[in-house]
């Protein structure tokens, strides 16, 4: 039995209208990710990957081809169905925690009862209940991620999607942030689409890893990591991990832009 | 009564003391200076003359003040909505702030008359360009993350205003009302002082005719007295809305 696809693209393209040729960001992604799974996407630096997440939250529009969640075009935000999280965690800084988290469904008029509701479970999920009622500027940095990641798990969302969201954090905070990231993704079973520049952090979290390649940027191998669940982080090191961390090194490697940084560890 | 506030009147009592012995033994003349029991005696001689010249000034500082805070920041609002606007507006507001405005006085007499409604004007005229300065650059400096952000989770372009960008350029934008509210002041009371029929400026420029230098002074205290009363108001105004920014700085 298959499990039904979220969200998909067909032959999305994006280009831009540059002074003299147009500038080709995208060219022809297709790709599909069924309903609770972990997909990331890897790719050098410049390859259109935030492009790529833009459009799929329907914050801009592709030049051509479509994209779809549960069969539905996305052509505008739809906070009902896409949840999108930064790398700056966006808090607005004068609410509390817990105001934070029922914002954007106050946006979408949700009644006030259950906006509270589901903000207190998900501020629970991600072990921040008893930060409710504190303010950002009282959390670090990785509290605040997860704040913002309670905050679009609140929206009820078919899928998430996440633009580096560990990446203003350090190596180590990063790697345990997303074993945080696994377990709240194991109890909420939704489908997450995640861009990272660090492979080790695409292997480790993810069940697909979408390679593209330089711009204009193309999905060039769908990696399948096969590595069983849950995840420990001994698997790291493990020989089939680094296999399939060499192989997508290759894959996007040559190219003098892929610094030693980007690989991960 | 707090350490701080302790010293403070300690410090104002020996300035008393020092500015009266100075006074005293004459060692500054009297049309220099007048001595705090110069001042007094000028408050105990003039007081209803004083007390009526301060309900004027107030008032005239307080419309000026509301009228200068609507129109700056809505000003600033549409200049910071867009980029183009700001491109447009940035640089002739900066140069407009920059022409000294003392030297249209005369024409808001002839425009608005001798009495207040002149007053007003220049107080609004001289506050409003820090204030649509500041709140144009509040907005423009919002963080373009908390825009995209804002889209994301399908706010209008209203709300996005009004519940975002706004509050996040609040502190610019009281920024830009402390540099206002000094202006105002100084604007109304320096055309006061220029042409018209009341008001603590007029009273200083009187008495100086005069040469009644405690009661100049006397108005001086009562200039100095609205310009604490309105940093007060703005002070209360500032940590009730602003106590997350200064909190964010101590980090």
């Amino acid at each position: 039995m298959t499990k039904p696809t979220v969200i998909e693209t067909r032959k999305l393209t994006k280009t831009y209208n540059a002074d003299a040729a147009p500038v080709t960001a995208l060219a022809d992604i297709s790709f599909a990710a069924e309903e609770g799974s972990f997909v990331s996407l890897v790719g050098p630096s410049g390859c259109g990957k935030s492009t790529l997440l833009q459009i799929l939250a329907g914050l801009i529009a592709s030049s051509s081809g479509d994209v779809l969640v549960d069969g539905v075009p996305v052509r505008k935000p739809m906070p009902d169905k896409i949840a999108v999280i930064f790398q700056d965690a966006t808090l607005l800084p004068w609410k509390t925690v817990i105001q934070n988290v029922t914002f954007p469904l106050e946006i979408q008029k949700v009644p006030e009862r259950e906006r509270h509701e589901r903000a207190q479970a998900m501020l629970v999920l991600v072990g921040l209940a008893d930060f409710a009622a504190r303010h950002p500027h009282e959390l670090s940095g990785g509290m605040r991620q997860r704040v913002s990641i309670a905050r679009g798990l609140a929206q009820n969302p078919r899928i998430i999607l996440m633009d580096e969201p560990f990446g203003a954090l350090d190596e180590q905070t990063r790697l345990k942030m997303g074993n945080k990231l696994l377990r709240i993704w194991t109890k909420t079973n939704k489908t997450i689409f995640l861009i990272t520049h660090s492979l080790t952090e695409a292997l480790f979290l993810s069940d697909v890893v979408l390679v593209m390649s330089q711009r204009p940027g193309r999905i060039i191998d769908v990696i399948k990591t096969g590595l069983p669940r849950p995840r420990t982080y001994d698997m790291i090191g493990s020989a089939e991990f680094g296999e399939a961390r060499n192989r997508i090194w290759h894959l996007i490697g040559g190219d003098e832009r892929v610094t030693a940084e980007s690989t991960g560890l | 009564m707090s350490r701080p506030t302790l010293i403070r009147l300690i410090v104002i009592v020996a300035i008393l003391i020092v500015w009266e012995g100075v006074r005293q033994l004459n060692l500054v003349g009297p049309l220099l200076l007048a001595s705090p029991t110069e001042i007094a005696a000028a408050l105990a001689k003039s007081w209803p003359q004083f007390f009526a010249a301060f309900q004027i000034t107030l008032l005239e500082i307080v419309a000026a003040l509301v009228i200068a805070f609507a129109l700056g920041v809505g000003a600033g609002l549409i200049a910071g909505a867009t980029p183009f606007n700001s491109l447009v507006s940035g640089p002739l507001l900066a140069s407009l702030f920059a022409v000294p405005l003392i030297t249209w006085y005369p024409l808001f007499m002839v425009w608005f008359g001798i009495g207040i409604a002149s007053k007003i004007a220049y107080g609004v005229v001289s506050g409003f360009f820090p204030i649509a300065i500041n709140t144009m650059n509040g907005i423009r400096n919002v963080d373009q993350q908390y825009l995209v952000y804002s889209r994301a989770i399908g706010c209008s372009r209203a709300q996005t205003m009004a519940r975002i960008v706004f509050p996040l350029a609040l502190p610019s934008i009281i920024a830009g009302l402390r540099i206002g509210v000094a202006l105002v002041i100084i604007g109304v009371i320096v055309a006061e002082m220029l042409g018209s029929l009341g008001g603590i400026g007029y009273l200083i420029t009187s008495y100086r005719n005069l040469y009644e230098i405690g009661a100049v002074y006397l108005g001086i205290l009562l200039s100095l007295l609205c310009a604490l009363f309105a940093n007060l108001a703005l002070s209360a105004l500032e940590r009730r809305f602003t106590h997350w920014r200064e909190m964010q700085m101590a980090l």
